[in-house]
């Protein structure tokens, strides 16, 4: 232990006794609030210093762990538990976890930060782990130097004492160092909500070193998948509460329009329904769900909204951003002056621009939510939102109130990517707006047109990339602008819409790039921003979002782009090119890994064979890399394209990454398998598109995701370390497939495309133009 | 105008009172209390409803309910008894036994955020009724090719759909 130095805090036993709490009998070492008599009445938040609020060891040796973060379909509701596991020597077996509500977890935080979630509940398992180790030297007369511990059993001078016996009867009064503070809305700052982060644990417990893990690098299964299989889940659409009304939404005509008259319902027809306004924001709700549902398109048929017209269409959204008056850039980095003497002087400079269309998050099961907005202003709200303590901020901030007037609890749902990580976008907002004008709860689900039409989308991007070469054909110097309207825009569309308070910031721009080649040292990168399409409405437009991966999937896109076709104007293979330009290793290793793996030959693009036209299927390979929250990814793709037809098969998609130490072989296998999908799906299919009033993409025939036909054979390669810490593991794998596809299109056809997707009608008029 | 309807769930004989074009899924789900099938896109595009009637999928958003009187319906929860009839286990080992397209699942860990899954599931067991062992090109051609839509995962675990069917496909026929 380190007390010596003071970082570890210090711990004290007071004798207590057995507490009783939701039902059960247990004994623990600490209740996060305070006396039994206060166990009953149910709290608003947990006090983050005390131990329980984040860790209980049972009399029966299992072990509950809480987080405000959730399980957002990538696994960490089995790797919290691994990592909590390890520093404890127990099985994660024996761990249960508590997440993502407000009242019962401690720390708030985006779910999507599993490295940070992962940093706090490690560091708090250690305090503990030392904690027992003192205990049980003190129990079993032993000095702390001579205990090991083994499944949760303290050894020591040939006696042995369970943890679930050396808590028994016990309280330690172990605190736990934070820093930060709950989320809270403010306008003045980024994204209109601050403590995102949640929660940070302090100080530097003794940790185990990663080479002598023994269940952190294991494939532990998800604890939550035998109940989804089984359909004993629990899920947010599931929720019911007495009294409560279901609604269904009712849109206006267009992201713009305006309530004129709402008309009337008839009651013969619907008799428990009614008509719920409050400025554009409208709703049926009954009691019958079935008759909401029905009821709806005959209100929406008999209602009347003001015209309006202020998108332009998103056949023009490139042309409308290169026309768009941008100031001096929001962000940037690097040295204008000496990049533009350096390119001056470069022997070749090659330039581009690319373009990436509007997409979207596109959950598989609409947004769903349930408020109960209660007459002492005490709120309670369902949700599966990934960022449950900014859901509260956000909430309470609408209505006026505290966000200790608000309980969030979170449930599993469809995986959303993104959408909710700044605590926004939801049906949560509709359904506290509609339970406040009802008195009752409501269930707010909405459809898939809605959340296909309504929900905040991914921006288009587009981006001018130049770049200078010496005379032996070394990237020297590299200039890239990247244009986008606000990403980072999470106002609650019915909060929007009934003319509630809400809470965002300014657009600005967002450099995201990870800089991967260190031998490419002279770099000018700039990053602008521009308000919402449609920023006028009702509604403020295309409200732009973060999404997987967000600004550096598209930025990476866009740069990795220009390398390739760089590599192609020396005639330099694209791996051996990229080689050149790098030192780092891990970026080497996980680049030979990959390219063996996928029987890589050296020689450059285009395939000799490549051509233009014929029935005849051509055949192209591409590759693109990332680096990413300390994690190194490399992506071939293996395509057949086909020019009569246009159609593009991605036959093998090879991917490879270096996070640092793998906690979890197989779920890293499934989620790297996962986001080559997501990422083909982008390359090949996505786009929203719209219509000057209103999304068009509405449902899935016409907002078109990859389909199991359509997935490629994938071969995964991993590189664990132990001398590098944890990286990003899951969420990049999405951003190689793009420009990987488009590489090998240019390679089977000499071709560059410069935009995505590339669907079947885009590549028929890329060739034909070509 | 609600109607005194007889549904067949699982092998459970219940009355419903439920209009007659009001789709199955609501049936299922709100009267019924089941729910393993859910609500995706409500016109039969991704899936996520599924339910087998008389063995055979299909999608419970857009099935009127009265068309489920007098016929068969299984849903996730259904699976297991349905395995076990199949196989006329006795009660103690139905009890501890899943569908093994269920355990296939479980064992190829195949849900990410699994909402799409147990569509996915009953997809499966209408695939293997009907081909008992099929390979990788019939098992992408029965996903996606076969109507009124693909089955849609937004996750992408289409990889692990594959595996996990080879795999409850040797285990049924083992």
């Amino acid at each position: 232990m380190s007390e010596a130095n003071g970082r570890t805090p210090a711990t004290t036993l007071t004798r207590r006794g057995v507490v009783k709490m939701g039902g059960a009998l247990f004994v623990s070492f600490a209740l996060p609030i305070g006396d039994s008599a206060c166990a009953a009445k149910a709290a608003v938040s947990l006090d983050p210093t005390q131990l329980a609020s984040w860790l209980e060891i049972r009399s029966d040796d299992t072990i509950v762990m809480r987080t405000g973060r959730t399980e957002i379909g990538t696994g960490m509701s089995g790797y919290y538990p691994q990592v909590v596991a390890e520093e404890l020597r127990v099985r994660p077996e024996v761990i249960s976890l508590i997440m993502g509500d407000t009242d019962k977890t401690p720390d708030g935080g985006y779910s999507a930060g599993f490295i940070s979630g992962m940093a706090n509940v490690r560091k708090v398992a250690a305090y503990t782990y030392h904690a027992l180790l003192g205990l049980a030297a003190r129990q079993l007369g032993v000095p702390v130097e001579s205990l090991t511990v083994v499944d949760g059993v303290v050894l020591g001078s040939g006696r042995k004492i369970r943890y679930g016996q050396l808590v028994q009867g016990q309280r330690l009064d172990l605190k736990i160092p934070v820093t930060g503070t709950p989320a809270k809305a403010d306008r003045t700052k980024w994204v209109g909500v601050t403590s995102l982060d949640g929660y940070t644990v302090t100080g530097d417990p003794p940790l185990k070193p990663l080479s002598q893990c023994k269940v952190i690098g294991t494939s532990h299964p998800i604890p939550g998948i035998p109940d989804k299989v089984t359909g004993k889940t629990r899920w947010c659409c599931d929720v019911t509460v007495p009294n409560m009304l279901h609604a269904r939404m009712i849109r206006p005509t267009t992201l713009g329009a305006t309530l004129i008259s709402v008309g009337e319902i008839d009651k013969k027809q619907f008799p428990t329904t009614a008509i719920v306004t409050m400025g554009n924001l409208v709703a049926v709700v009954s009691p019958s769900e079935w008759e909401a549902v029905s009821a709806a398109p005959v209100v929406a048929a008999g209602m009347k909204w003001t015209d309006w017209a202020g998108l332009p269409g998103s056949e023009n959204v490139t042309r409308t951003l290169r026309e768009y008056r941008w100031s001096a850039p929001p962000a940037s980095r690097g040295k204008a002056a000496e990049v533009s003497a350096a390119m001056a002087k470069a022997a070749k400079t090659i330039s581009a621009s690319y373009d990436q269309p509007y997409v979207r998050h596109a959950p598989i099961g609409p947004f769903v939510a349930v408020a109960d907005v209660r007459s002492d202003g005490g709120v309670t709200v369902w949700t599966h939102s990934a960022q449950s303590q900014g859901l509260r901020a956000r909430l309470a901030y609408m209505l006026g109130a505290t966000p200790e007037q608000v309980v969030v609890r979170w449930l599993d749902h469809s995986g959303q990517f993104g959408r909710t990580t700044l605590g926004g976008d939801g049906a949560e907002a509709d359904a506290v707006i509609l339970s406040k004008l009802t008195g009752k709860p409501v269930r707010v689900q909405w459809t898939l047109q809605e959340d296909l039409a309504w929900s905040s989308v991914s921006p288009a991007w587009v981006a001018d990339i130049q770049a200078g070469l010496d005379a032996h054909g070394r990237v020297i110097v590299l200039r890239s602008s990247f244009y986008s309207p606000h990403m980072f825009d999470p106002r609650p569309v019915g909060a929007l819409l009934a003319g509630m308070p809400c809470s965002t910031s300014p657009p600005g721009g967002w450099i995201a790039t990870e800089w991967p080649y260190d031998r490419i040292q002279n770099r000018l990168e700039e990053a602008f921003g521009m308000p919402n399409l449609g920023a006028d409405a009702s509604s403020s437009g295309l409200r732009g979002h973060i999404m997987r991966t967000p600004g550096q999937r598209q930025q990476n896109f866009a740069l990795e782009a220009l390398v390739n076709e760089a590599a192609a104007a020396v005639g330099a293979d694209p791996i051996q090119f990229r080689l050149a330009h790098t030192t780092d290793p891990r970026l080497i290793d996980i680049l030979e890994a990959t390219s063996k793996a996928a029987s890589w030959e050296p020689r450059t693009s285009p395939h000799p064979k490549a051509r233009r036209t014929g029935t005849a299927p051509l055949t192209g390979r591409g590759v693109c890399i990332i680096v990413r929250q300390n994690a190194y990814w490399a992506g071939i793709a293996e395509i057949e394209v086909t020019p009569t037809t246009g159609v593009i098969r991605v036959i093998n998609f090879t991917i490879g990454v270096d996070p640092g130490k793998i906690i979890n072989p197989r779920q890293l296998d499934r989620c790297m398998k996962s986001g080559v999908v997501m990422g083909l799906s982008e390359a090949l299919k996505e786009e929203v598109t719209f219509d000057k009033g209103a999304v068009t993409s509405t449902n899935w025939s016409r907002y078109k995701i990859l389909t199991m036909e359509e997935t490629p054979q994938i071969k995964v390669v991993q590189i664990s370390r132990d001398d590098k810490g944890f990286g990003g593991g899951s969420e990049a794998a999405n951003a190689v497939g793009p420009q990987a596809v488009a590489a090998a299109f240019f390679d089977a056809t000499g071709v560059y495309a410069r935009r995505i997707p590339l669907t079947p009608a885009y590549v028929m008029t890329l060739l034909k133009v070509s | 105008m609600a109607n005194e309807l007889t549904l067949s769930v699982n092998s459970v004989k219940q009355v419903v009172s439920a209009p007659a074009e009001m789709p199955l899924l609501f049936a299922l789900r709100n009267h019924l209390k089941l729910k393993g099938p859910r609500l995706g896109c409500g016109m039969a595009q991704c899936g996520a409803c599924a339910v087998l009637l008389n063995g055979e999928e299909i999608r419970s958003c857009v099935t009127p309910v009265s068309y489920a009187v007098g016929k068969e319906v299984t849903t996730i929860e259904g699976l297991p008894a349905r395995w076990a009839t199949e196989k006329g286990l006795s009660a103690a080992d139905a009890a501890k036994t899943l569908h093994p397209v269920q355990q296939a699942w479980i064992e190829e860990q195949v849900p990410q955020c699994g909402y799409c899954q147990s569509g996915m599931m009953i997809a499966a067991v209408d695939l293997l009724a009907r081909i008992p062992n099929p390979s990788i090109a019939q098992i992408k051609n029965a996903f996606t090719n076969k109507p009124p839509s693909p089955h849609l995962c937004r996750c992408g675990t289409y990889s692990a759909i594959i595996t996990a069917v080879q795999r409850a496909a040797r285990a049924m026929q083992g």
